[in-house]
């Protein structure tokens, strides 16, 4: 799956789509394929200031817990309540109803350190 | 980190490259853990049939007169009476009770099949050798025979029309010797998923081109190939006990729940007399099944409480299709935490989860 064109991208394999003050985080396809089957996702409550690139919840597949890292710092204003009953929407479709929480950003700035879609892949297919 | 060039690779190590499995350092092997996905391919075990390689585990053989009479006093379970081409599990256990390793016994023709965890391979390979006796021969045959499971509903319609054995006569837990696509085999009714299914000791060379045919000619039937992550699920859901998990060196048979393995009329064999004290006393520390409250999965290590005090920790844990989707567990907990319907917390992340112990296995087929 190519990475969509109008998101940016962390390191740590997370999305963030910028839709004005706030972004909308999720994984990338890559990281749900080397997760494998997810069983539950654990989020940031509602109201919680979150720091970029901090760790803010776990992503749990069948085998394996992996830490999650947001790739923008803010305000947690909502979460994708979702995923509680159906957690297997993130291997499904990771940069749609796979969402994973929405911030209010803190500091656009922030947005500098993130990677293009082209220089994500890079990453991705090393 | 282990370079991946430091592993041995089995008979099949291109075969899962060329099919795009997901390879992991096991037991001193690179092993698939996963080909489509863990839970398609548990899917595929419990509804049709999933073909996995476990030519990581070691097979040692056994011949001479007195090799039954000589295991029995290194083993828990009944040796010698074993009819011939009938497999029994058994676990070799240390002076202290705990388990070296747990093992099938496979009485061939003229020798005996010892399968052991490859994880335990040498330290097996070395405890026999240690008490060998002059006139039993071991021959190790790790890495050099390969060894194919076929498990699940579909297995036997699967396998007949390739093999010169009439499944219909091997029974659960027996074997027969005779070939899979022309090439000799041992056909053992055995497996670790808790379905119907079978176990193809071949020779390395051979492999490959039984793993492909089946492949081939069953893919339309659902056949599929299948990781260790599969089978990780599979066993727990059948509560069948892992090597490392649910017994150890100090975790004992008794403690794990295998009292129906050890045979205490045997007059003498090792751990023997630590395994009737410990049976006796009844205070020891035991394997139960745990069903998560919630949907937050217990994992290996957590800790596991009632009410306030700890009282033990999880030994294995996963998500379970076959138990409702819910999260399941082994732990090893206390005698007063044990009794089945003893509602315990499961601390996750700094917070607890209730989960109650049940009977084991959380899965069984329908016969």
């Amino acid at each position: 799956m190519a990475q969509p064109a109008d998101l940016l991208y962390s390191k740590e394999h997370e999305w963030v789509k910028i839709e004005g003050e706030t972004a909308l985080v999720g994984i990338t396809d890559y990281a749900q394929n080397s997760l494998g089957d997810i069983v539950y996702v654990e989020l940031p409550r509602v109201g919680k200031q979150i720091d970029q690139f901090g760790n803010v919840g776990v992503v749990e597949s069948v085998k394996a817990v992996s830490d999650l890292f947001t790739p923008i710092g803010g305000e947690v204003v909502e979460i994708n309540g979702a995923l509680e009953n159906d957690p297997a929407a993130v291997n499904r479709d990771p940069y749609g109803a796979g969402w994973l929480f929405k911030v209010k950003l803190t500091n656009a700035g922030e947005t500098g350190n993130l990677l293009s879609a082209a220089d994500y892949e890079k990453i991705a297919t090393e | 980190m282990t370079a991946s060039t430091d592993l041995r690779r089995t008979a099949l190590h291109d075969d899962h490259a060329r099919m795009g499995a997901r390879m992991v350092p096991f037991a001193g092997f690179l092993m698939p853990v996963q080909y489509a996905g863990v839970l398609r391919e548990h899917d595929a075990v419990r509804h049709r049939a999933g073909l996995f390689d476990l030519s990581h585990m070691a097979q040692f053989v056994l011949e001479g007169e007195r090799v039954a009479e000589w295991a029995e006093t290194l083993t828990i379970n009944a040796v010698g009476s074993m009819k011939p081409m009938q497999a029994r599990y058994n676990i070799f256990c240390n002076a202290q009770g705990g388990a070296h390793d747990d093992t099938i016994f496979y009485r061939l023709d003229g020798r005996w099949l010892l399968v052991v965890n490859g994880a335990n391979a040498e330290k097996m390979w070395a405890h026999l050798q240690a008490n060998r006796a002059d006139d039993v021969r071991l021959t190790n045959l790790h890495g050099s025979r390969a060894l194919i499971a076929i498990q699940g509903p579909k297995s036997v319609e699967m396998l007949q029309p390739h093999t010169n054995v009439d499944l219909a006569n091997v029974k659960y837990y027996f074997c027969a010797e005779g070939s899979v696509y022309g090439h000799p085999a041992v056909i053992a009714r055995t497996g670790y998923t808790g379905e119907d299914g079978f176990e193809l000791f071949v020779d390395g060379e051979h492999a490959s081109e039984i793993w492909n045919a089946l492949l081939r000619d069953h893919a339309q039937d659902g056949l599929e190939a299948c990781g260790l992550g599969a089978r990780d699920v599979l066993r727990l859901e059948a509560g069948m006990p892992l090597y490392g998990h649910e017994l150890t060196e100090e975790i004992t048979p008794v403690q794990a729940g295998l009292q129906w393995a050890l045979k205490t009329a045997k007059p003498e064999f090792i751990g023997r007399n630590a395994l009737i004290e410990q049976m006796e006393r009844d205070d020891y520390a035991r394997v139960v099944g745990l069903v998560m409250e919630g949907r937050v999965p217990a994992r290996e290590g957590y800790k596991v409480f009632l009410g306030d005090r700890e009282v033990g920790e999880v030994r294995s844990g996963s998500m379970a299709p076959s138990v409702g989707g819910k999260n399941i567990a082994t732990a090893l907990v206390a005698k007063d935490a044990a009794t089945v319907g003893t509602v315990l917390a499961v601390e996750i992340r700094g917070a607890k989860h209730d989960a109650t112990v049940v009977q084991l296995p959380f899965y069984k087929r329908a016969k």
